[in-house]
């Protein structure tokens, strides 16, 4: 299981450790004068805003104090799991050890020299997805944003990718164990003024381990799989606003990389141990790698303009050009076999080399018309453009003892080209008291061509087009009298004239209804209605679904504050059935799967003032899943939590979790564990 | 890395933009709505604060809206309540609530109105005419606390009160979440604003997007960005949740279906009687010879491993 390495962890408290000691030791300031509250000028309005004017020093409220914060660390025990371990850590993977649970610190430069607040928020170290923040700003002067995001992904579950797990036969064909790490860094120069520069800089990478198949000569084959890869975004541009007008310009700048490299030793069967006239096919060695390395360049303006009370308008495009250049070697050992000549052959040599232009272009333009003042008029188009075009060049030689080698040469040019629009206009009416009214239509077209030259086996040419009206409406209520209830009810009713995928959307109707409610002052309640039926009608692509939703949440505030509750309860299903020939008989088959769910949660939070009158809290509930159907399955995730003050700033906490997963049909994939937290929060 | 095309583009986009940015600056000559003079109907925030000093020492000391009282830019100096409450001299002379503006309680039009006067033009309200959320009556005071006394603090910020401020109305999606194969929301790993644009964006439900107008999912997923040598169509032209639950599933991998064969195949089947011309969708003939009683072919991508698109094979193997 990936954790934070020690340096990234030493790195976050060296990062605190400078922060804190410098903002301690600013010695606070003497309250600046209170701001004027003389009436300004014309001219003064009209004027650009002067940046010492933004950045003038602010009162501190008297009592508030420069420092706020929390500091959980604790320790999470972990008895070990009933059950499938590689389940539990699929879908939990949260494991025993020191964690810093959570950190909020919050710092209020009293002399606001070089900072008017600062933030520090970090959690989740020490467990499969750490994050930091750090936000410092000084109005009117800049604004910097600094992120961090850590994601364990692991996945290893035995049906997912074992093709002859209905054999006995317990393989791992397709599973990974990466780290992922997102960090971003923002700085905004003069923020909020008429002209903000910003620049921003933001990595994606992860490596990892897994294993994967290799599909060669007749059989597919486990292999152990390593992964690396990097996308870096350099961004910048500037913000200018005015009154009635605000630009963006933004150019972007991306380079990728992903390095995959598989490799095998040792005699392997494969998954298939059927003979091939008389001889047994195997792989004795393989070494494959990719070397993926891509960039592209983008420009992106967004305008956004009022230029009179009853008329707002706002434009954004968008042009993007990734290009990727890729080179695949694979050197493989074994009886193999090319099926298609019953050539069998003991070494192979495969090399591609492609490169791919993939230009994106969005455009997209809104207004808003106010006729009336109780009538609103909003329109707009969109449109989406993309054409990938690509070209590899393939070399497969073959060769076995005693016979010359045979290489086959091939060159495949492909090409996608996408276009969808889309109109949409949509009017709403405030009929007073509370209540809106909203009618509305879209339009929605494309087409789309899928090619792959020199034309080869299947697949090779296709084009659609997409034709779609949709009609919307809106009411909703909120009443003034009691502003705590709100009602809302949406429809929406689609036909189509052609899709691109049979299980797209064609002909569709969807309904919509939420709405809150307060009484006795203590209980509020809240529910949730949605239904969607699509229906493709279309001989030859017949399919149909429907899902529907229902929640009801009730959450009791008594006054005493002693305590408080909620919970939701949701039932759901989604039916869906697709007709289709079975491949190898070209007989009539179903595609059909249903699920009926029924899903609760619910939290009881308590206060109790005792023992030197110090407060403590109490929280116990969790959530239940519970799933009928095709594939019959239960979640639970019970838990209950304690803090208790044992010092002026110090608190105990425990938290016990209990998580327990179950499916019907694969019960040797289930697993149940319990986990107890035990630390403690510092906070100021 | 650049050429012609690019080049055309970008000038024409930044030639739209100096238009745009020159027409702007013309319209910003004329007079404006905002008040530049006070009259006696206004009371002024030092008034305000005899009554109500919780919210004025918030609002003036550690909130962002400060600036509305210290500068003259925004028209309303030393006036930063009656921004948005209008004018309360009556309401401070009578003391009756009837004499003054609460947002909270108009219309959702009106309020967006009332901030939108100053936030109208800004780059996160680009998608707003596109956005469900003002088509549907959420205004902005239904997420963003005006008197909040929390520094910068006029939304949620931390993971956990991101999430549970969108979970206040979207129940069901929170539902959604307590699935066992699901993004890491519960555990506050993530926020649902790190997908979703909750002021519109020009992709469907709002999702945010990357590096201009990719799917917002590869901020997180970059090995699934290509561009493919050879691609698989549904994941440009539908995106993730073509084969994806995006919140969470019961099935692995957040499949829409339990098993990956009944992904596959809703697409990858021969049809009878399949129909010609543009009404004939996609992708609908199979590899025919695979035999799907053999549980080797029962598992697509156990053989189709690229199945997001592949560098090097046209049938996605390699």
């Amino acid at each position: 299981m990936r954790r934070p390495t020690a340096l990234e962890l030493v790195a976050t408290l060296i990062v605190l450790g400078a922060i804190v000691p410098r903002a301690a030791a600013q010695e606070p300031a003497a309250p600046a004068p209170a701001p004027t509250a003389a009436v300004s000028d014309t001219a003064a309005a009209a004027a650009p805003a002067p940046a010492a004017a933004a950045a003038s020093p602010v009162p501190q409220a008297s009592g508030e104090s420069w420092l706020t914060g929390t500091l959980d660390v604790g320790f999470r025990f972990l008895p070990t799991p009933g059950g499938s371990f590689e389940t539990y850590r699929t879908v939990v993977n949260l494991a025993q050890g020191v964690r810093l649970l959570g950190f909020d610190l919050t710092i209020t430069e009293p002399s606001r020299k070089w900072f008017d607040t600062m933030h520090v928020r970090a959690s989740g170290w020490g467990d499969p997805f750490p994050v930091f923040h750090f936000d410092a700003k000084k109005t009117g002067t800049y604004r910097l944003n600094v992120d961090y995001r850590g994601i364990a992904l692991f996945d290893n579950l035995p049906v997912y990718a074992d093709p002859l797990l209905a054999s006995g036969i317990t393989l791992d064909e397709q599973s990974f164990d990466i780290y992922r790490r997102i960090t971003s860094v923002n700085l905004e120069i003069r923020p909020g003024t008429a002209f903000t520069p910003y620049v921003a800089l933001e990595r994606d990478s992860s490596s990892g381990t897994g294993v994967t198949t290799f599909q060669t000569g007749g059989n597919v084959y486990p292999i152990a799989d390593t992964t690396d890869d990097a996308t870096n975004l350099a961004r910048a541009g500037f913000r200018a606003g005015f009154r009635h007008f605000d630009a963006t310009f933004e150019e972007g700048y991306t380079n990728y990389r992903s390095d995959q490299n598989d490799s095998a030793s040792g005699t392997n069967y494969g998954d298939s141990s059927a003979p091939v006239t008389g001889q047994t096919l195997d792989l004795t060695a393989l070494l494959a790698g990719y070397g993926v390395r891509g960039h592209s360049n983008y420009t992106k303006a967004i305008i956004t303009s009022s230029p009179f009370s009853w008329f707002d308008i706002y434009a954004q495009a968008m042009y993007t050009v990734p290009l990727a250049n890729v080179n695949y070697q694979q050197y493989d050992t074994g009886n193999q076999v090319v099926l298609s000549q019953l050539l069998f052959y003991t070494g192979e040599q495969y090399l591609v080399s492609s490169t791919t232009r993939f230009p994106h272009t969005t455009a997209n333009v809104g207004w808003e018309i106010r006729p009336h003042r109780r009538v609103r008029i909003l329109q707009s188009w969109l449109t989406d453009r993309m054409t990938n075009t690509g070209s590899a060049n393939q070399s497969d030689t073959v060769a076995s003892a005693g016979s010359a080698a045979s290489q086959t040469i091939a060159a495949l040019d492909s090409s996608l080209a996408y276009h969808n629009s889309q109109a949409e206009t949509n009017i709403l009416f405030d009929a007073g008291h509370g209540l809106t009214i909203r009618a509305g239509y879209r339009y929605v077209w494309g087409t789309a061509n899928d090619a792959v030259l020199p034309q080869n086996g299947l697949l090779t040419l296709e084009q659609d087009g997409l034709r779609r009206n949709v009609e919307m409406g809106t009411i909703s209520w909120h009443s003034y009298r009691h502003p705590q209830l709100f009602l809302s009810g949406e429809a929406e009713v689609g036909e189509s004239g052609g899709t691109y995928f049979r299980t797209s959307l064609y002909n569709y109707q969807r309904i919509r209804t939420m709405g809150r409610f307060s009484f006795w002052k203590r209980w509020q309640v809240s529910g949730d209605f949605r239904i969607m039926n699509n229906h493709n009608p279309l001989a030859g692509d017949s399919y149909k679904f429907v899902t529907h939703q229902e929640s009801l949440t009730l959450i009791y505030t008594p006054r005493s504050k002693v305590f408080n509750a909620d919970v939701t309860y949701e039932h759901c299903g989604y039916h869906s059935n697709v007709e289709f020939l079975v491949p190898e008989s070209l007989t009539p088959g179903d595609s059909a799967f249903n699920e009926n769910c029924h899903r609760i949660s619910g939290m009881l939070n308590s206060s109790i003032t005792g023992f030197h009158k110090r407060t403590i809290t109490l929280e116990a509930g969790g959530a239940a899943v519970l799933t009928s159907g095709t594939n019959p399955t239960t979640y639970y995730q019970p838990t209950a939590k304690m803090m208790a003050p044992v010092a002026k700033n110090v608190a105990l906490f425990a938290e016990w979790r209990y998580y327990g997963f179950g499916e019907a049909f694969y019960q040797f994939q289930s697993f149940r564990a319990n986990l107890m937290t035990v630390g403690l929060r510092f906070s100021r | 890395m650049l050429n012609a095309a690019y080049l055309r583009r970008s000038f024409g986009i930044s030639g739209a933009a100096a238009l745009f940015f020159i027409a702007g600056n013309s319209l910003a000559q004329k007079p404006t709505v905002v008040p530049k003079t006070f009259g006696d109907d206004y009371a002024g925030s030092e008034m305000c604060q005899l009554c109500h000093e919780d919210n004025f020492n918030s609002v003036t000391h550690v909130n962002a809206h400060r600036v509305l009282e210290t500068d003259a830019r925004y028209g309303y100096q030393g006036h930063v309540c009656e921004a948005c409450h209008g004018p309360g001299a009556k309401h401070a002379s009578t003391g009756d609530i009837a004499f003054i503006r609460f947002p909270s309680k108009l219309s959702a039009a009106a309020t967006d109105k009332i901030c939108l006067n100053c936030h109208l033009n800004q780059p996160t309200h680009a998608g707003r005419i596109q956005s469900t959320h003002a088509k549907n009556a959420v205004s902005c005071p239904n997420c963003h606390k005006m008197h909040v006394n929390g520094g910068t603090q006029l939304v949620a910020r931390k993971n956990a009160d991101v999430n549970a401020l969108c979970e206040g109305c979207h129940a069901n999606v929170k539902a959604q979440f307590e699935m066992p194969f699901r993004h890491r929301i519960p555990e506050n790993a993530m926020k649902c604003v790190d997908c979703h644009n909750p002021h519109g964006t020009v992709r469907p439900t709002m999702t945010q997007t990357f590096a201009a107008s990719e799917p917002g999912c590869l901020q997180c997923h970059g090995d699934k960005r290509g561009p493919f040598t050879f691609e698989h169509a549904p994941l440009q032209f539908d995106g993730c949740t073509a084969c994806h639950e995006q919140h969470g599933s019961a099935n692995p991998r957040m499949l829409i279906r339990p098993t990956v064969r009944q992904v596959c195949l809703e697409c990858h089947a021969n049809m009878p009687n399949a129909l010609a011309g543009e009404t004939k969708a996609m992708a609908v003939v199979p590899p025919a010879f695979h035999d799907l009683n053999s549980p080797i072919y029962q598992n697509c991508t156990v053989c189709h491993q690229k199945i997001h698109g592949s560098y090097a094979d046209r049938f996605l193997i390699k």
